[in-house]
């Protein structure tokens, strides 16, 4: 099994005084995605956004790349390597397709941050062809390019990602996840919540089951995938 | 005819309102804060600077050169050495600085850390600017007007006098262009592109931007939030302090004297708030033209209302004016009139306007 470049352990957190996550102890494999499933409200989203800082953690720890995170705030685990992609507003609207990917990478040296803006442009030509055009004017499908492009600047160790599929037709949603897949055999590792469990389940490496804010299942995508009583207990899917 | 002096003298004033509206649109715009504390930093830098000209006129021997000065349009101008304004300007800056770093750090961060809403924010800012003109009024009745009555400065011992700085630059005859005026519209269009420039064509620029549009997502690509905050804090202390230097320099024949020793920014407070509104809280530039709009408006509706009604006295209520235009923006442009430019239909009417003008001629 491939070395675990995120643990969290015994984690208790929430937002302000509401405890949202419960106990929480997990790994996310390097190199892998791992994909965390479960019904609406159980604290997908909050357990990736505790992944990044972004909620109030009460007890236990948080460790990336060797390395204690749990009192970090966002922006310095953003430099240690960390991408975190939003659901929705996941791109400045009011920037430029350019001024995004120049935010994204404000901290390299100005010659590595032209090649990197380079290269996202080979893997998303359609942001090449809209450089100067605001984030805001562009469509659903091409915002999470660009998301996608803001976090590939920097080239993080780890990819977040929060239900990037939301509110998209479902052939768009198709491009989104194979994006996401393409990201991972680049070298990403990925941590992706998503509504569309089979979907998810089928581009991961690693499934993980939440419900009320407590994990109900860690092991391989597939093994979850083929359960069908949690599938019908909590996702909605598996037939009768 | 064009009253120069008039002119001049709203110009200062509407410069001093661009100012204190831009300062106060970039707080809202970053953090959320209206700050009624704002117009009274300008006043910080004021004091401080008066002070700062007034020992370093004494100190360095520097007379003020009464047989040289002249009276020029009904205004006295005495003459003082370049240095002198450049240390009110330097020390203004500083002072608005520090009392809005104060105010960030000490007051509002600690309580956005709790989680205070909007509302109270608000009243926070109320509170601090109500510190603020206690210590004021303080050191204006028991420091100022005794050092000053003691050291025998009689231009400036009953009040603190903010129009004792002016000086002529050109002189013809009677009429002349006054330095405060320069330096006051200088100062503004050199602010106005310095601001442009940091905000469009740099990366803090960008982060500044980024950190007002989505803060979350922000910090999130690695950009310190609560740092642009305090880089926004300063910023508008900067201007705050520029403001009340340039407050020392308008003329006092102008219509409106914004100071007055027992109420200081008492008033302005109200035709600052209007630039900002008028040229909408979340447009920068949209502040800058509300500020002298407002200037300009309030100036000259009053004095074209006084002369028409023949009473000079008027003047003492020209805020109604200002009051008048928020309420209209309100009413049918709330997010300023620059958003309503912005606006595609807004400018094809008044484009298709015009040219309906020209195929009728």
């Amino acid at each position: 099994m491939a070395r675990a470049i995120m643990k969290l352990e015994n984690i208790n957190a929430g937002y302000e005084k509401l405890q949202t996550l419960f106990d929480v102890t997990l790994e996310v494999p390097e190199g892998e995605i791992t994909v965390i499933v479960g019904p609406n409200g159980a604290g997908k989203s909050t357990l990736l956004k505790t992944m990044f800082g972004l909620t109030k953690v009460y007890t236990g720890r948080i460790v990336f790349d060797n390395k204690d995170i749990t009192k970090l705030p966002p922006h310095e685990r953003a430099k240690l390597g960390m991408a975190f992609i939003f659901q929705l507003e996941n791109v400045f609207a009011n920037l430029s397709v350019r001024e995004n990917l120049r935010l994204a990478g404000h901290d390299l040296p100005p010659d590595v941050l032209e090649e990197r803006i380079r290269e996202v442009f080979e893997t998303f030509p359609r942001l090449k062809e809209r450089v100067d055009q605001k984030a805001g004017t562009m469509s659903g499908g091409e915002r999470q390019m660009l998301a996608m492009a803001i976090g590939m600047i920097r080239k993080p160790k780890i990819f977040l990602i929060d239900e990037p599929t939301a509110g998209l037709a479902p052939k768009l949603a198709k491009g989104v996840l194979e994006n996401v897949k393409r990201l991972n055999e680049q070298g990403y590792t990925i941590v992706l919540v998503e509504q569309n469990v089979k979907a998810g389940l089928e581009i991961g490496d690693k499934g993980v089951l939440v419900v009320n804010g407590r994990i109900a299942f860690d092991g391989p995508a597939s093994e979850l995938l083929a359960r069908k009583d949690l599938a019908r207990l909590y996702l909605g899917v598996g037939g009768r | 005819m064009v009253d120069l002096n008039l002119l001049m003298s709203t110009t200062i004033y509407g410069s001093v309102l661009a100012l204190l509206a831009l300062g106060i649109t970039i707080i809202y715009m970053t953090t959320k804060v209206f700050n009624f504390a704002h117009p009274r930093l300008s006043l910080v830098g004021a004091y401080l600077a008066a002070t700062a000209m007034a020992v370093y006129v004494q100190h360095a021997g520097i007379k003020p050169n009464f047989e040289g000065s002249q009276v020029l349009g009904g205004q006295l101008i005495v003459p003082y050495p370049a240095s002198v304004y450049i240390i009110g300007f330097l020390v203004a800056m500083v002072g608005g600085v520090l009392a809005a770093m104060f105010e960030y750090y000490v007051i509002l961060k600690p309580l956005l850390k709790r989680g205070a809403d909007f509302l109270k924010l608000m009243i926070a800012t109320l509170a601090y600017d109500f510190l603020l003109m206690a210590v004021l009024l303080l050191y204006n009745t028991h420091v100022w007007i005794k050092k000053t009555l003691k050291d025998g400065l009689n231009l400036i011992a009953t009040k603190m006098d903010f129009s004792a700085y002016d000086f002529a630059l050109i002189t013809q005859g009677q009429t002349y262009i006054s330095g405060g005026f320069i330096l006051a519209v200088a100062v503004t269009v050199v602010l106005a592109l310095s601001l442009y420039i940091l905000l469009f064509r740099t990366t803090l620029g960008i982060k500044m931007r980024a950190s007002v549009e989505n803060p979350p997502l922000a910090e999130v690509l690695g950009v310190n939030v609560e740092r642009i905050y305090a880089i926004s804090w300063i910023i508008s202390g900067l201007t705050a302090g520029i403001a009340g230097f340039l407050m020392l320099l308008e003329p006092s024949s102008g219509s409106l004297k914004p100071i007055s020793a027992t109420s200081p920014a008492d008033e302005i407070v109200v035709s600052a708030f209007a630039g900002s509104i008028v040229g909408g809280v979340n447009s920068i530039f949209g502040s800058i033209f509300g500020g002298f709009f407002i200037g300009y408006v309030e100036t000259y509706v009053t004095n074209w209302l006084a002369l028409l009604l023949g009473m000079k006295e008027l003047f003492k209520y020209s805020r109604v004016v200002s009051m008048f235009i928020v309420g209209l923006t309100l009413m049918f442009a709330p997010q300023g009139v620059i958003a309503l430019l912005r606006e595609k239909k807004v400018v094809d009417r008044i484009l298709g306007f015009v040219k309906g003008r020209r195929g009728e001629k």
